[in-house]
């Protein structure tokens, strides 16, 4: 089970961000940050909600209000050339 | 430059659209698939009073009326930034830069994952891609397939799929792992399962639900599950499997399925293999709210809710200066509920425009009433605290507010 894939764009395992989050206590931030889950073509759009239940499980803690990966533009894959203008 | 710019043509941005152009607003609606009608489209129940809900029906008539009015529908459009200008807001999309006095944020819901080892492989899909394939683009999605989790929306278009002609051999749950903590565990389960069991056909679960209302009749009802499932319109629905694996070479060849225990641990030595050509995950849904996010609207987690939503009033205002949300961004609900506020919605930015006027505020109290009763018959109840979670809401607005 732990080689089941979590976020599909980077292709990060579910062994990955355990080990990630167990050898630095990390945040769902910090995971995106080291493993690059949650950093591909979709803007984490699918696996977000998992990355955020796996800290949460292996933490213990609940969900905050603040949204835990920030969301940043653009939200949507676009061409340089229409951000540009 | 409009007076609001709606982004979602689903259910809650067309009736907002058709509300605000009732009160001679300008206002132009952008959605991302290339028909208007958002979810609706790929509805299609029976209600528990033997009506039909067609949700390509219910799409037409909001269309039609929409159209009568003049509105700017343009679909294949995605935002992909809003930033605040002096007078409303910069929409950044595909097509250009559009700008707008004020804005409605009907963007509606994504799916949660339930990540399983093969779940990348061809012929795997979740549940919503499958219902869109099956009743908007009328493409059969394979020929005999399971649905991995078990749900108001999986049973819901499990059916749909049935009368499509689509083989399902079963539902069952997903193999326990972090992420399926709640989907993969047979009491949760049984809980979202009674929401829904005035809608089964099955003798069975119905009688279940009437006296299955304590925590340990729950229990006690996932322990003595039937092995075999229990059937909803001829279709097994398992509690106590669950699927550990996806298996395939090129793409889906079969999977693999367990008996669990009642807490959903892996009962060893129970493995079997059911050849399928199709798998389609359902997790559940979460608001999709990445747009009110960029204009740092704030916002709540509220789980009975479906996880963060942006601060609203009962009005469907956010914090923000002109800025406006409905529909299932605001909370997973019914496609009803989405569009009496979206009505709602399209009311309260009619005042913001026009000002003060007796008729618009008695139109304004009336569809606030309609969410309320639309909420309170709702046939298909997503969380049993809905309520709580929009008393939540309503306090947490109040106090961002007035300290």
């Amino acid at each position: 089970m732990d080689k089941v894939i979590i976020c599909r764009c980077e292709e990060v395992d579910l062994e990955e961000i355990k080990e990630t989050i167990s050898k630095y206590q990390c945040s769902a931030r910090e995971i995106k940050l080291r493993t690059r889950a949650g950093m591909g073509y979709c803007g984490g759009r699918t696996c977000r909600p998992a990355l955020n239940a796996i800290v949460a499980e292996i933490s213990g803690e609940k969900l905050r209000h603040e949204i835990p990966l920030k969301i940043q533009p653009p939200i949507r894959p676009v061409s340089l050339g229409k951000i540009g203008g | 430059m409009y007076d609001v710019l709606i982004i979602g043509a689903g259910p809650a941005g067309l009736s907002a659209a058709i509300a605000c152009r009732e009160w001679n607003l300008s206002v132009l609606v952008i959605d991302e698939f290339p028909k208007p009608g958002g979810r609706l489209l790929g509805q299609l129940h029976e209600e528990p009073d033997g009506k039909w809900w067609n949700g390509i029906e219910e799409a037409k008539i909001l269309l039609e009326k929409a159209k009568q009015l003049n509105t700017e529908i343009r679909c294949s459009i995605s935002a992909h930034h809003i930033e605040k200008n002096d007078h409303g807001f910069n929409v950044y999309t595909n097509e250009g830069v559009f700008e707008a006095d004020n804005l409605l944020i009907a963007t509606g819901a994504a799916e949660t994952p339930a990540p399983l080892p093969g779940w990348t492989l061809p012929g795997v899909m979740s549940i919503g891609a499958a219902q869109v394939m099956t009743n908007v683009h009328r493409v059969r999605v394979g020929n005999k397939g399971i649905v991995v989790g078990v749900n108001v929306l999986s049973v819901a278009i499990a059916r749909e799929m049935q009368l499509a002609g689509i083989d399902l051999q079963c539902m069952a749950l997903p193999a326990l792992n972090p992420v399926t903590a709640d989907y993969g565990n047979p009491v949760k389960v049984m809980e979202g399962l009674l929401r829904i069991a005035h809608l089964a056909p099955s003798a069975a679960i119905r009688f279940g639900s009437s006296f299955l209302k304590g925590d340990g009749a729950k229990d006690l009802a996932v322990k003595f599950f039937p092995k075999s499932g229990v059937k909803m319109w001829g279709m097994p629905i398992h509690l106590r499997k669950a699927v550990t694996r996806i298996n395939g070479k090129n793409q889906v060849e079969s999977v693999t399925i367990c008996d669990i225990s009642a807490k959903g641990e892996i009962i060893p030595g129970s493995e079997k293999t059911v050849e399928v050509d199709f798998v389609c995950i359902a997790g559940g849904l979460y608001p999709l709210a990445e747009l009110a996010a960029v204009i740092g609207c704030p916002f709540q987690y509220i789980e009975e809710l479906g996880g963060h939503i942006p601060v609203h009033n009962e009005q469907m205002e956010t914090p923000v200066e002109g800025l406006f949300v409905a529909g299932n961004i605001t909370g997973i609900e019914s496609g009803k509920v989405a569009r009496a506020q979206g009505t709602l919605a399209g009311l309260s930015i009619a005042n913001r425009v026009i000002g003060t006027d007796g008729q618009l505020e008695n139109q304004i109290q009336q569809a606030k009433m309609n969410v309320k009763t639309i909420r309170e018959n709702a046939t298909i109840q997503f969380h049993p605290g809905i309520e709580k979670g929009r008393n939540q809401m309503e306090e947490t607005f109040y106090n961002i507010l007035h300290g």
